[in-house]
């Protein structure tokens, strides 16, 4: 059954390297159609754009991305409805974004960024043709790929998972119940008892 | 003073040290998190730590105004867009194009069997497509006087690293033989096993043969003085720079490669000038220096300098042609693979190492006096020369199995689909013998195409 909850990918603090493979496989499969971006760097022609980014503090790293959160915050203040729930991801319509950084504000996590917007190897014109286009850029769980996310894909060190917190939740409790469950097969009192 | 060949910007690297994982020869240093550097003492300028990073100039992380400014700082066109990563080789563009703007000087290019399997995917093409002619096509309109072909000299190798071996063999001559086509190989030899050098083939690389020849024997043919003959090469390689720097070559009078751009600068190049790639006609390499066989080609696969090797052997040493021009039994990416060969009455026992990390091994077995072969061939790279460190870059290494699968199968698929597949049978390395070097392992073979790896490696 699919989960009623928003799934995001979760990250391995321990295991994350900081390499950036995740910012890179986003970028591709976000740009394959958008920007003629093949499998090598050489057919990169446009500015790498992500939608999650790596955060190396001193002792750690790992990427920072969208929980996409129930009561999402971004999708609450953006006034261009372009911000919006398809199935259980908070998506971006990069297309109606005006760049008014209110979702960069709302997000506690500083999971969006302002990024400019190419379409067809050249920035999309703003508005008024007075520049090129930035627009909110942030994790869309790779929702049009089949295959799933593909930073997780990607991470040399499976450091990304996708996580489902419903099913999260049953591990945790079936591993509880099994812990609880020896130790009381190891009392005979309890045994006795039953 | 050392040359920089390969650094890591401190600006750029996270200290994830994913780098340090591929790194042959223990050359980064740094701590967790922190940037890295590399050792020029230590680097053996493979380039595997290039393919392998990726953390690069972003807008969101460094701002706008950080990607030209690198990109300036780095050599780079104008017109280059690709992302810029911390790990890095320094480019040579400029060189190139220097000279061919000069009129004084009559320009001849080289390229490696690799470079023609892989090139194309710089430009959309799918990983592995075989691109010989497109890519003969766009060194012409780029504008070298002449468009030459390593794999010309890699026939030439065999000629004389096959005799070599024979000579060994017969002689009673130091064996096992290691094959010396891989500099960053030989580099690693220096810095590691110095007292094991005698193993090495005297042999040049192709890339050094080719230069060799182009400015004497090229040079008469072409009626240019050697000076004004300016030589440059291709590879899927970072360490071909250093090697073509090395003082042992230059034996023709000056420096016989005198620059060396990888597959990836040739593809900056090409797309600098507004050249369409994916829309030239194919065209042939020029006569008779880039007349090549099958055998040449798979030079660029790890086996494949073996495979040669015994295709032009075995009827060296009986007479015989080989029964079977496939020799299946050396080819694959095992990291140490080993076959006993038979070659009329001798049991030939050849061994194949591909990825330096499997080296080791071997060559303590080596000193050990337990490496019971007659022939071993060395490629640094993961599967040989077609997964180079100056090849196309992949973008997502989950790719790797692909790229690298395809670049061996159109490798063997243009050595099948070729007239000749045996180095000897060449016509254009019968005439080089029968009109200017007279026999393999002769004089001036042994003057141009042979040489003693001296000196400190430090120093080069």
């Amino acid at each position: 059954m699919p989960s009623e909850f928003g799934l995001f990918v979760s990250t391995d603090i321990a295991k994350c390297s900081g390499c950036k493979a995740c910012e890179m496989a986003c970028f591709q499969s976000h740009n394959i159609k958008r920007n003629n971006v093949g499998k090598t760097v050489g057919t990169i022609s446009v500015p790498v754009t992500p939608k999650l980014y790596v955060t190396v503090i001193e002792t750690a790293s790992m990427p920072v991305q969208c929980k996409h959160c129930e009561n999402s915050p971004c999708k609450a203040v953006c006034q261009q409805k372009a911000i919006s729930r398809v199935g259980s991801q908070i998506i971006v319509d990069e297309a109606k974004c005006i760049g008014c950084k209110d979702c960069l504000m709302a997000c506690p996590f500083g999971a969006i960024a302002l990024l400019p917007f190419y379409v067809g190897g050249r920035q999309a014109p703003q508005a008024d043709s007075s520049g090129g286009k930035v627009a909110a850029s942030k994790c869309d769980l790779c929702y049009e790929d089949p295959e799933g996310p593909a930073c997780v894909r990607v991470c040399p060190n499976e450091a990304l998972r996708l996580t489902d917190v419903n099913e999260e939740r049953k591990k945790k409790n079936i591993a509880a119940a099994e812990a609880l469950a020896v130790i009381n097969a190891g009392d005979p009192g309890r045994r006795a008892l039953s | 003073m050392t040359e920089t060949y390969i650094a890591i910007d401190q600006n750029l690297c996270t200290g994830c040290q994913e780098c340090t994982k591929v790194c042959p020869n223990l050359a980064i240093e740094g701590l967790p998190h922190q940037p890295q550097k590399t050792n020029p003492d230590k680097c053996v300028r493979c380039g595997q730590c290039v393919q392998k990073c990726k953390s690069y100039v972003s807008i969101a992380e460094h701002g706008a105004a950080a990607y030209a400014r690198v990109r300036k700082e780095r050599g780079l066109p104008d017109a280059f867009k690709e992302p810029l990563f911390a790990a890095h080789f320094f480019s040579r563009i400029d060189e190139v194009k220097k000279a061919l703007a000069d009129p004084d000087l009559f320009t001849v290019v080289q390229c490696a069997p690799a470079v023609r399997v892989a090139i194309a995917e710089d430009f959309g093409a799918p990983l592995g497509t075989l691109a010989a002619g497109k890519l003969a096509a766009a060194l012409r309109r780029i504008g070298f006087d002449k468009v030459f072909d390593t794999n010309f000299a890699a026939d030439v190798t065999i000629m004389e690293e096959g005799s070599e071996l024979i000579d060994r063999v017969k002689k009673g001559g130091v064996l096992p033989m290691f094959t010396s086509c891989c500099p960053a190989w030989v580099r690693y030899l220096e810095l590691n096993y110095p007292g094991q050098r005698q193993h090495l083939s005297t042999c040049k690389s192709p890339q050094q043969m080719e230069g060799a020849l182009f400015k004497t024997y090229g040079a008469k043919l072409l009626n240019v003085p050697p000076k004004k003959l300016y030589s440059v090469s291709v590879m899927p390689c970072t360490c071909k720079q250093s090697e073509s720097a090395r003082p042992e070559m230059k034996d023709s009078g000056q420096r016989d490669v005198d620059v060396v751009l990888t597959t990836r600068e040739l593809a900056w190049l090409i797309k600098d000038l507004g050249i369409d790639f994916q829309a030239l006609p194919d065209e042939k390499y020029d006569s008779p220096l880039g007349d090549y066989t099958g055998a040449a080609e798979i030079f660029g696969v790890s086996g494949g300098v073996m495979e040669a090797a015994l295709r032009t052997g075995y009827e060296l040493l009986t007479g015989q042609p080989i029964p079977a021009v496939d020799v299946t039994a050396v080819r694959g990416t095992n990291g140490f693979r080993h076959a006993d060969v038979q070659v009329g009455d001798l049991t030939l026992k050849v061994g194949v190492v591909t990825g330096l990390k499997h080296v080791k091994p071997v060559m303590e077995d080596l000193k050990a006096g337990r490496l019971d072969l007659h022939f071993v061939e060395v490629m640094t790279c993961p599967e040989g020369c077609i997964s180079g460190g100056g090849q196309p870059k992949l973008i997502c290494d989950t790719d790797a199995g692909e790229a690298f699968g395809n670049r061996v199968a159109a490798t063997y698929e243009h050595d099948r689909g070729l007239p000749l597949r045996k180095s000897h049978e060449n016509p254009s390395v019968q005439k080089l013998y029968a009109d200017f070097l007279k026999k393999p392992l002769g004089h001036e073979s042994h003057k141009l195409l042979h040489t003693t790896y001296c000196g400190d490696p430090k120093h080069h």
